[in-house]
């Protein structure tokens, strides 16, 4: 008895312990910032008698910031916390081009070489602090002095120097005139260097935690948990368009069909990705809008080709690909042997355009929306490999290689993380099996797949994809044979041409030239067949109608939560 | 004495099994393929250079252990002067500081992180517990004593279904459909950004969020304690001390109470204290439903990005209590049977 009720006393002792536990989680642990530094009018406001009630939009997604420091984040969801919070000289529109943000004007130098930037004066950090061209140096000095910045880093990479002649002034030296200079500066933030500077020396910068997210852009940051939401409230001191909403809060989602349904009930207003299989319900749900367009950073999924040369094969790597795929032909017979629409139907479930290269239809004016696709022609492909010699030899329905050895059997490989890639890879199978070819699909760890891919090049054909970037170099880039040893370069493709292009597109200063050249190089590439883009996909995003108004849909780019979209929706009256 | 030797016996082979667990930690996640400088970030503008950049941030340059530079693929490196500025000796040394390092991901020291993490779990995990094993002990019990009715044959069936289900299926049809009838939160641990007038309303507002995810996992959990307690009873009622006490005149309570349920209890302890211990890690799938920020959600969101100071944070933490949980549960079992001990050391 006497031991029974020594259990009972354990369970009890073991109660209270989860008890203690849930008020220990329960209280706040989270960052706010100190009072002084971040008053919340929205909130202090609503202590009188009438509060009126501040409206907060909800905002769903399925990631959130790895980090609130711009200098160490790499996820997009702290870039979009980041454009909202801080300003930079640029930002970008949603038909892809920049405006002037803190800048007001700009004039350069005849050699291009001095940018001398005006910039809005009686500017203020949310902390009260006069914003001046001194902290636009700073921080400039600061993303240029470290390398372990992995991105900003990258965008002062032609940064000579910077200096402020006076509080409205920034006098930017480059090393060399580069033409995409907007998109480099839309994304340097501008720090406050009352609180950077402190930290602004070595390791103190990348362990530099930044939870306060002191800016000067229209929301300011309320409360931060990381990996559970973002709460972000309305400057009211801003020096552009006052947002109409008071609040934004950004949840994450782990979970993609409970952001759906959260949607559907109404706990949340607004999400920026969904399953394609959702659509359908919520189509037609009452008081949801669903959204499609071209996204603001199009995810390209891609199809790649082992082409590396033995002359190009990197020190140490195995450079084990199928030769087959080096020659043109047969790249060109697998694309003619490619359904995109019925890829786009299956896959996308519709919601998707026939891709051409890695330079998406929401590039804008740089995607070339002159090139012909391969018209899908099963006939036309097994006779370009016919006439090219890869003939089924032993007839086993596999075509061997033009000296009867080899079959054109190739490993087929993804990332196990990706949803698409799967049907893609059984799609594409079946329509090349049709032409004598045959695969081994199999999905790999995604990390087991960059250490299978580049710079080893011991694959066949692989399913990825990348994130892009509103410039189109960025993506042009991992096609140049330069970048083959240090794993950029996925395909190994090397053409001299192609490489001259891209040299002479990253200096040229006026922007048709510079089309001109990036339509020639989307050309080249596409004949080439580098990558089969098998479509591009559209953003997918809905708004329930009955709370906020006001969103920015018509535009070339498809971006709800984007700043320009959450300064101007307002409260349905 | 005895029963301090037995314990003390216990104890040495616990630590050593930390050991163990702190040596495999490390070693296990590096011979996984994978780079964290890379890993969930494929982009042209992270560069070589900020890759290195990347990797001496994380102490990823200095070798893995004296003489090998890595270990997928197992490369062989020079041997250093100082053997012990490896990445081994590094994690240990911060081990016995008691720093478990910070995560590559978010900077953020991981002692912080997991610490916030595992209260949330514990609080999920702990309410659903108590209850599961309650409700399993009291419907077992009864099962046993009603065997061959209708409510054994109900108490059988409904734990068998509730066994088997997937708890990542359950999970969300029980999301769907609270969400739906009762407006219960589908994520979450409380309301973002709410402004509570009192603790009440906070406590309310946990409570909300709370009850999907412990529905979940109790109805997962109850199934297993309800089979066990029953079959269990039934063989115990079997016995011919049972008998003697029916003979001796006690009443139906008495016999469960004092005679049934004490000598079933043994083998629900150490089930318990296993499922204690595994719970802590085996919430990863209804914390990913719910979007509960509990450890097994830190888990899951580590793995794809190889961050290894987290996941060996978590790992160590998992071992910990089921070796904790084998500890208590090997000790409850001499007090709860006495005979245990006087084999063991016997």
């Amino acid at each position: 008895m006497l031991k029974l009720r020594w259990f009972v006393a354990v369970f009890l002792a073991f109660s209270m312990i989860v008890t203690a536990c849930g008020g220990a989680a329960t209280a706040p642990t989270s960052t706010k910032p100190s009072d002084q530094n971040q008053p919340s009018p929205t909130k202090e406001e609503t202590k009188p008698t009438e509060p009126p009630k501040p409206s907060i939009l909800r905002i769903g997604r399925a990631g959130s910031e790895d980090t609130l420091n711009p200098g160490t984040a790499m996820l997009s969801e702290a870039w979009v916390t980041f454009e909202l919070v801080y300003s930079a000289l640029y930002m970008q529109k949603l038909d892809g081009s920049f405006t002037f943000d803190l800048a007001t004007s700009v004039s350069a130098s005849p050699d291009n070489k001095v940018l001398t930037y005006k910039i809005k004066p009686g500017v203020k950090f949310h902390d009260g602090v006069p914003l001046t061209a001194k902290d636009v140096v700073f921080s400039y000095d600061l993303y240029k002095a470290h390398d372990d910045f992995p991105y900003m880093n990258g965008y002062t990479k032609y940064f000579d120097k910077v200096e402020a002649p006076d509080d409205t002034t920034v006098v930017l030296t480059l090393t060399e005139p580069i033409p995409n200079i907007e998109s480099q500066l839309g994304y340097c933030f501008i720090l406050p260097e009352h609180i950077w500077s402190k930290v602004a020396e070595g390791k103190a910068a990348t362990e530099f935690q930044n939870e306060g997210l002191i800016g000067s852009g229209p929301f300011k940051l309320v409360e931060y948990k990381q990996n559970e939401f973002t709460h972000l409230a309305k400057n009211p001191d801003y020096y552009g368009t006052v947002p109409k909403v008071d609040e934004v809060i950004f949840q994450k989602f782990e979970n993609r069909d409970a952001l759906v349904q959260a949607i559907k009930t109404g706990q949340i207003d607004m999400i920026t990705e969904m399953p394609n299989t959702a659509v359908a319900t919520l189509k037609n749900e009452k008081n949801i809008k669903l959204v499609t367009g071209a996204p603001l950073a199009p995810d390209i999924t891609d199809i790649i080709f082992n082409q590396v040369s033995p002359e190009n094969c990197p020190k140490d790597a195995k450079c084990a690909g199928h030769p087959a795929l080096r020659d043109r032909i047969v790249r060109q017979a697998l694309a003619t042997a490619t359904n995109k629409q019925e890829l786009i139907d299956i896959v996308l479930l519709g919601l998707g355009a026939p891709g051409l290269t890695l330079i998406a239809d929401g590039m804008g004016d740089w995607y070339n929306n002159t090139i012909k696709d391969y018209p899908f022609d099963i006939p036309q492909a097994n006779k370009m490999l016919d006439d090219a010699g890869y003939k089924d030899v032993n007839n086993d329905g596999v075509r061997e290689m033009p000296d009867g050895q080899k079959p054109l059997v190739f490993r087929l490989n993804w990332p196990s993380d990706s949803t698409v890639a799967p049907r893609l890879a059984e799609l594409i199978s079946k329509t090349w099996e049709q032409i004598g070819v045959k695969t081994q699909p199999q999905a790999v760890d995604p990390d087991a797949l960059t250490a299978m891919c580049c710079p080893t090049f011991d694959y066949d054909i692989l399913i990825w994809g990348w994130g892009s970037d509103p410039d189109p170099s960025f993506l042009l880039r991992v096609m140049q044979t330069s970048v083959i040893p240090d794993g950029t370069s996925e395909t190994g493709y090397s053409n001299p041409e192609y490489d001259q292009l891209f040299d002479q597109q990253s200096k040229e200063m006026d922007p048709v030239n510079r089309k001109e050249l990036v339509w020639k190089m989307q050309e080249i590439v596409f004949k080439d067949v580098v990558y089969l883009v098998p479509f591009y996909s559209q953003a997918v995003q809905a708004y329930r109608t009955d709370r906020f108004t006001g969103w920015i849909t018509d535009q070339p780019k498809l971006a709800l939560d984007h700043v320009i979209n959450l300064l101007a929706v307002e409260p349905v009256k | 004495m005895k029963r301090l030797l037995y314990l003390l016996n216990r104890v040495k082979w616990a630590l050593i099994s930390i050991v163990f667990v702190i040596v495999l930690n490390f070693f296990l996640f590096r011979v996984l393929p994978g780079d964290p400088a890379r890993a969930g970030v494929r982009d042209p503008r992270l560069t070589a250079q900020a890759q290195q950049a990347l990797r001496q941030r994380f102490g990823l340059d200095k070798p893995v252990i004296n003489c090998f530079e890595s270990l997928n693929p197992l490369k062989l490196g020079g041997c250093l002067e100082n053997p012990l500025d490896t990445q081994f000796f590094i994690y240990v040394g911060n081990l016995l500081r008691g720093e478990l390092g910070t995560s590559y991901q978010s900077g953020r020291p991981v002692a912080e992180m997991l610490g916030q993490a595992l209260l949330n779990t514990v609080l999920l995990i702990g309410i659903a517990q108590i209850i599961s094993i309650f409700l399993g002990i009291v419907l077992g019990l009864v099962a046993a004593w009603k065997s061959r009715t209708i409510i054994d044959f109900s108490v059988l069936v409904a734990s068998l279904v509730a066994w088997s289900l997937p708890t990542f299926w359950l999970g969300i049809m029980l999301l769907f459909s609270g969400s739906y009838w009762l407006n219960l939160p589908v994520m979450g641990k409380m309301t973002a950004g709410a402004d509570f007038n009192n603790n009440l309303e906070m406590f309310l507002d946990l409570g909300r969020h709370l009850l999907l995810p412990t529905l979940t996992f109790t109805i997962v959990v109850m199934g297993e304690y309800m089979l066990v307690m029953r079959s269990t009873v039934l063989e115990v009622l079997s016995e011919d001390y049972i008998l003697t006490a029916k003979a001796k005149g006690l009443n139906t309570f008495q016999i469960l109470k004092d005679h049934a349920l004490r000598n079933a209890l043994l083998p629900m302890v150490t089930i318990i204290a296993l499922n204690l211990g595994f719970t802590v890690a085996g919430a990863i799938q209804i914390e990913t439903v719910f979007s509960w920020p509990g450890l097994g959600l830190a888990i899951f969101n580590s793995v794809g990005r190889r961050d290894y100071p987290v996941l060996q944070g978590a790992f160590l933490l998992i071992a910990f209590s089921v070796i904790t949980a084998n500890l208590i549960a090997d000790l409850l079992y001499s007090y709860l049977d006495p005979r245990i001990q006087a084999e063991d050391n016997g």
